[in-house]
């Protein structure tokens, strides 16, 4: 096994948390459970972590399954990132969208490593008829950087792609490219939606919210609030399951005047929770 | 700049007037030959004041109107005018009359303060699947306010094409969409779910249910999965596919018997759901062991 996929692996699986470590290996399913079984999960993380990386090792493990275990450690850990959402689009009165998700994946791949010799591209199927991809990038003359790989999740036959945080811009433009050809779009854009919760950016662009009634309560039993002339200053947190529908609700329910903020209304309407304010 | 030391005058009214007269004077400056008089800068402030002053009564009086129309409505709607209310009425009354015309079909609705809320529930050989609702606010134009239709679902096509001149075509075709889909997911399921022993591998989908991959066989006792399957339900409407290509990929290629049950195979995937198909495999299969035995 290459020193490198090995220090890879390495880290990843140090990065795992003691708790997890069990249902994520499961996961990959690399490691058959009886080989697991012969591991002493009990002893100090990093002498668990060199019985493991032994066994990757005796297993012959590639750069391929290396990727995937990050996958799957993402997939778990997806709060860590900051996720974009790019909205692609189609000419109007196109066929109706076959979507074949074994050439999607091989049109991605093939776009990608048309432009860049050295890229690390890996997929992992999802629930909801969605894909996970991991890129690593590399440059012409430089092999793809693994720790700081590029993740895009997409869901077929939607015109939605969620992408983490990149630091490297300029794979930007090849990456958009890769996904509106491989997926049958003409225009891709990113939106002004940014957030950790990837499913809290799926529930606003897919419009999955349902008409919950979310009270507001104030624990100023008539105290602070009662008998104000002024207007009251303070700084409220809101944390609900259907927040922007909360909000929405304040108007109509006597709390809040109306009409509401537009900054706060058009988020889901518009899509967008990502707002530049500058001067005229 | 006298301005400057009045950081006395408190509170937000004040700033913005300095902020104003700040403005005004900047461009002031630019344009015509400063005027020095102290008398004309104080008439100015008054004029801007007096300005702000109404600016802000006027607000006041609107904010006021709108919380009165809050209480007294149970769910305010204040782009809805009286007059509009009353040439709006008659078209709930057509959509009451649609819904109760096409309850059986699956479609109800029940009315809200803003329109109405249409509720499509799907079924599939008399299975009952999942519902949507389309929340319909009753304006010039109507639009939707709210929807549970998933989002590959064509809603925004649909709408387009039909919201604004036939209601009832509009929830017609959304009807036909959601029914179809509703199926096609029926059947794969059904199949990923009652007949995995028949798939080698897992049967490949998308969203939408209209491109379904996948390698099979007929036998459950044999360990081979001679033919593979690919169909396409390139009409959205329908539960049955439009392209169908089954393709051996056994060794036994020359024997004649293989391309007889391919050809039927092709045949029976373009006329049954795909589960029936599979059933009739699977006591074709039985049958078959029944034989061996007697």
């Amino acid at each position: 096994m290459d020193e490198t996929v090995a220090e890879f692996i390495k880290r990843t699986i140090l990065k795992i948390p003691m708790t997890e470590m069990m249902t994520i290996l499961k996961a990959w399913d690399f490691l058959p459970e009886n080989q697991l079984q012969t591991v002493n999960f009990r002893q100090r993380k990093e002498s668990l972590v060199q019985d493991l990386v032994l066994l990757c090792e005796n297993k012959r493990a590639s750069l391929r399954d290396a990727a995937l275990l990050d996958i799957i450690y993402t997939q778990f850990h997806r709060h860590q990132k900051v996720w974009d959402v790019f909205q692609m689009s189609k000419e109007p009165g196109e066929d109706v969208d076959l979507f074949d998700m074994e050439q999607f994946k091989s049109s991605f791949e093939k776009i990608l490593r048309r432009a860049l010799k050295n890229v690390t591209v890996s997929f992992r199927d999802a629930e909801e008829n969605a894909v996970w991809i991991r890129i690593a990038w590399g440059t012409q003359y430089r092999k793809p950087n693994q720790y700081k790989p590029v993740f895009v999740v997409y869901y077929s036959q939607t015109p939605y792609v969620f992408t983490s945080f990149c630091h490297l811009k300029s794979n930007t433009p090849l990456l958009s490219q890769a996904l509106t050809v491989a997926s049958n779009h003409h225009k891709i854009v990113k939106m002004d939606l940014r957030s950790r919760y990837l499913d809290s950016l799926k529930a606003i662009v897919f419009k999955q919210y349902n008409q919950l009634e979310t009270k507001f309560k104030s624990d100023f039993h008539g105290g602070i609030l009662a008998e104000r002339k002024e207007p009251l200053r303070c700084l409220i947190k809101f944390s609900s399951p259907h927040l922007l529908e909360a909000l929405k609700s304040l108007a109509p329910a006597g709390i809040a005047d109306a009409p509401l903020s537009p900054l706060l209304t058009c988020i889901p309407n518009k899509g967008m929770n990502y707002f530049k304010i500058r001067d005229k | 700049m006298e301005w400057a030391n009045d950081k006395s005058k408190g509170g937000v009214l004040a700033h913005l007037e300095r902020l104003e007269t700040q403005m005004s004077r900047s461009c002031k400056n630019l344009e015509d030959p400063p005027r020095e008089t102290a008398e004309s800068d104080l008439g100015t402030k008054i004029r801007k004041l007096r300005c702000l002053r109404d600016k802000l009564r006027a607000e006041v009086k609107q904010r006021q109107a709108r919380i009165k129309a809050s209480t007294a409505n149970a769910e305010p709607d204040q782009t809805l005018e009286i007059s509009e209310q009353e040439a709006v009425g008659g078209k709930e009354e057509n959509m009451k009359a649609i819904l109760q015309a096409y309850r059986f079909t699956g479609l109800s609705g029940k009315r809200t303060s803003r329109g109405v809320c249409v509720c499509i529930s799907t079924a599939f050989e008399g299975n009952l699947l999942d519902s949507y609702f389309v929340d319909l606010v009753i304006q010039k134009p109507l639009r939707i306010h709210h929807h549970s239709v998933p989002v590959f679902i064509p809603l925004e096509e649909i709408s387009a094409k039909y919201l604004q001149t036939n209601i009832q075509h509009f929830l017609f075709c959304l009807c036909e969409y959601l029914n179809a889909y509703a199926g096609r997911k029926y059947q794969a399921d059904q199949l990923q779910r009652d007949f995995a022993a028949f798939l080698a591998g897992p049967l490949q989908r998308n969203s939408l249910c209209n491109l379904l991959s996948f390698t099979y066989k007929v036998e459950p006792q044999s360990r081979s999965f001679p033919f593979c399957a690919r169909l396409l339900y390139k009409d959205l409407t329908t539960t049955l596919p439009t392209d169908v290509t089954i393709t051996y990929q056994g060794t036994d290629a020359s024997s004649t018997s293989w391309e007889e049950q391919r050809a039927s195979h092709e045949n029976l995937f373009f006329t049954k759901p795909l589960h029936q198909v599979f059933t009739s495999f699977a006591r074709n299969g039985e049958r078959l062991d029944m034989s061996l035995v007697s």
